[in-house]
């Protein structure tokens, strides 16, 4: 922002500081100044999105080890990927991450889109109280995650405090981040209260995108506020809400901060999502080869969720 | 907005419809806030407090979470104590009633830089690039414009560990690991593409005629760009940089993987602050407390934006 | 866009309907979804080992897709 507001003043004044610059780029057509504008960013993009991939691929025909760089490399072909693909292990790692994706989804769509409709009510001061739902989702995943770990604790987090004073459970008699079957709630809590917010914001956009005048017309047709809800408002608000629920799957399919802070892909391996798996496979056991096979897995079903993403996308913008 | 409305169409809700929904929403908002008090509240606490069961709400306040965070402490003898001068400043008062002198600095100040370098390194350098790209894309023709907006928008989308395994190798070899500048290149990469779809829709929302009338004043498209756009994209600007921002800040998974030392930043050295046996919670809540205050200033001066952000600049309210 | 796939001229052959971006990319929507699916249902080890090659199936034929008249 500031180097670009420098070279507003550069070119300001009736004598320009750089006038060799300055005149070459002022002769030039459209067409060079499109690329000139372009190309840096893609340049940028190519040398550390698109090389970095590419070579991923490679490494993943290979028995390559990051930890071992100057061994010989083998050619391996696609057997890493038959052996993750065959493998009940990662299997399992995926089921931990639908469990997660699922659950997560459900919830802070039902949660987020009921908050949406009551936020549309326009009560007085929703603009506040919006605004400090909002907060949550702003703040750093790993940062959250490591700061629910206080509020679980057994014997003297809030959590479980609170949990213990409502059903009247003893604190210390369950442990969400150690035990087998709550800990994979555990994680589902704290990605819903971070994350319902943004849900809820993307459905009120819909919300209001719905004109006035077809309830108007509904009103006219004696339409009950209960046919009119499941026949103009859900309907008129679904293709936000699709929006919401494919980028919060996608995000979460590779979650990877929060749940690493919270509990490690503990106990044993209940939490352990894709993300995790990979990480433990590329930087503890330096399986370089096999882990980017899995991490080209990863990828490709992250982009063809991101083109129906993008569609989505498109179709919302036409709204 | 809709306060003094009184005028009632069928559209507007009942106001007791209103109340209702209010309250609930309130309800909520108060629920999802607990957490984030809790945390601020604690890094007030001393050590006791803070691990005190049932939870303390009423406590004596304390700067020992603060001091503990940026010092480093060790123990001694109280004779030891004794034979030492008065105490340099309160954390050190604070440590000798625990038989402990002020060692010397700890490495959150530095963590805390390194964020700042490099979150704002890497938005300058996004915004920057995203400001040319979007203005290329939304004025002029460019071949295969959708596919290019595509790639550019699912490199945002890759899996972090993914991404971090080739450039991790990258790094190595090119001297880069463990710098603030490769951190700032990286995170440039993710954050224009955000940048990039961000503008775009702001630049798409400045009409052309302006940029004509300057050249048939005789602007060259450069100086209409320079003089004109960028004037009128000045709040987009900005609000791309804070999203750019947010993300550098907030970004874990590739600090956590590529930087140990030099370059770490706050998100991966908070958990790992360890007092005297075990976590020291309320040394990590001040941690907490102080890297989440600039993020919640932002959102705060960002609220109107925020869709856009989140939604790639599709809805625009 | 959705609405182009229902405006259908009358007296169209089959293949002009079908071949057309709208289903066609409604096709390989579906193919990544169920790639998708299959990669984290918890019942068929069969339908895990494909699922990649389903997803990337899908995939290529959405880019590909993507590239037919509309």
């Amino acid at each position: 922002m500031n180097d670009l507001s420098a070279s507003s003043r550069i070119t300001y004044g009736a004598v320009p500081v750089q006038p060799a610059v300055v005149r070459r780029i002022r002769g030039l057509s459209d067409k060079a100044l499109a690329w000139l504008f372009i190309t840096p960013t893609m340049v940028l993009l190519l040398a550390i999105n698109i090389f970095p991939l590419v070579w991923t691929i490679y490494l993943s025909f290979t028995n390559y080890r990051a930890n071992r760089a100057n061994a010989p490399v083998k050619w391996l072909g696609i057997d890493w990927y038959q052996t993750i693909l065959t493998d009940p292990d990662i299997w399992a790692a995926m089921q931990v991450t639908a469990h997660f994706v699922f659950w997560t989804v459900v919830i802070e769509t039902v949660l987020g889109f009921g908050l949406a409709f009551l936020i549309d009510k326009k009560f007085r001061g929703h603009g506040v109280w919006t605004t400090i739902i909002l907060l949550p989702m702003m703040l750093s995943p790993a940062v959250v995650g490591n700061f629910w770990t206080f509020l679980y604790q057994p014997q003297i987090g809030l959590f479980n405090y609170v949990v213990a004073f409502l059903t009247g459970r003893p604190a210390s008699s369950f442990q969400m981040l150690g035990d087998v079957t709550l800990s994979p709630w555990a994680i589902v809590i704290v990605d819903a209260w971070m994350w319902t917010p943004y849900v809820m914001l993307i459905c009120l956009a819909g919300l209001r995108s719905i004109p006035d005048y077809i309830y108007e017309a509904a009103e006219v047709d004696r339409a009950s506020k209960w046919r009119q809800f499941w026949s103009i408002t859900l309907p008129m608000a679904l293709p936000f809400i699709m929006l919401a629920v494919l980028f919060r799957g996608i995000e979460n399919f590779k979650m990877f901060d929060m749940v690493n802070l919270l509990t490690g892909g503990g106990p044993g391996s209940t939490t352990e999502v894709a993300s995790i798996t990979l990480k433990r496979a590329a930087f503890e056991s330096w399986r370089t080869g096999y882990s980017s096979a899995f991490a080209i897995i990863l990828f490709v079903t992250v982009f063809g969720l991101a083109n129906i993403y993008v569609k989505a996308l498109n179709r919302v913008k036409s709204r | 907005m809709s306060i003094a409305n009184t005028a009632h169409s069928v559209v507007e809700p009942l106001p007791g419809t209103r109340r209702l929904a209010g309250s609930l929403v309130v309800l909520y908002a108060v629920i999802t806030m607990i957490p984030l008090v809790w945390i601020v509240l604690t890094s007030f606490k001393s050590p006791d407090d803070a691990i005190s069961y049932p939870p303390k709400v009423v406590f004596t306040p304390s700067l020992e979470g603060f001091c503990n965070l940026f010092t480093t402490r060790s123990r001694q003898t109280p004779e030891f104590i004794r034979t030492l001068g008065p105490p340099q400043g309160l954390c050190d008062e604070i440590a000798r009633g625990r038989n402990m002198v002020v060692a010397g600095p700890s490495n959150y100040v530095p963590r805390f830089v390194n964020s700042l370098i490099i979150a704002f390194g890497s938005t300058v350098l996004a915004v920057a690039l995203g400001t040319l790209s979007a203005y290329g894309f939304s004025r002029f023709r460019v071949p295969l414009k959708d596919d290019l907006l595509f790639f550019i928008l699912s490199t945002r989308m890759m899996p972090p560990i993914a991404v971090a395994i080739p450039i991790y190798l990258m790094y190595r070899a090119i001297g880069l690991s463990d710098t603030r500048l490769g951190m700032i290149l990286l995170y440039t990469s993710v954050n224009v593409s955000l940048a990039v779809w961000l503008l775009k829709g702001f630049i798409d929302e400045i009409p052309r005629e302006y940029e004509e009338a300057a050249m048939i004043d005789g602007y060259t498209r450069f100086q209409a760009f320079v003089k004109v756009v960028l004037p009128q994209a000045t709040t987009g600007i900005a609000a791309t940089a804070i999203f750019c921002l947010i993300f550098a800040w907030n970004e874990y998974a590739f600090a956590v993987l590529l930087t140990s030392g030099n370059a770490q930043t706050a998100p991966p050295f908070i958990p790992i602050i360890i007092g005297e046996g075990g976590q020291d919670w309320p040394a990590v809540a001040a941690g907490t407390t102080l890297f989440l205050v600039p993020i919640v200033v932002f959102t705060v001066l960002l609220r109107k934006h925020l869709l856009r952000g989140i939604t790639f600049g599709a809805v625009r309210k | 866009m959705s609405l182009d796939a229902h405006t259908r001229m009358p007296g169209r052959s089959f293949a002009d309907r079908i071949l057309r971006r709208g289903p066609l990319e409604a096709i390989a929507t579906t193919i990544i979804a169920a790639g998708v699916v299959m990669l984290m249902q918890p019942f068929f080890l069969t339908l895990y080992s494909w699922s990649f090659a389903t997803t990337l199936f899908g995939t290529v034929m959405f880019i590909i897709v993507s590239k037919v008249r509309e």
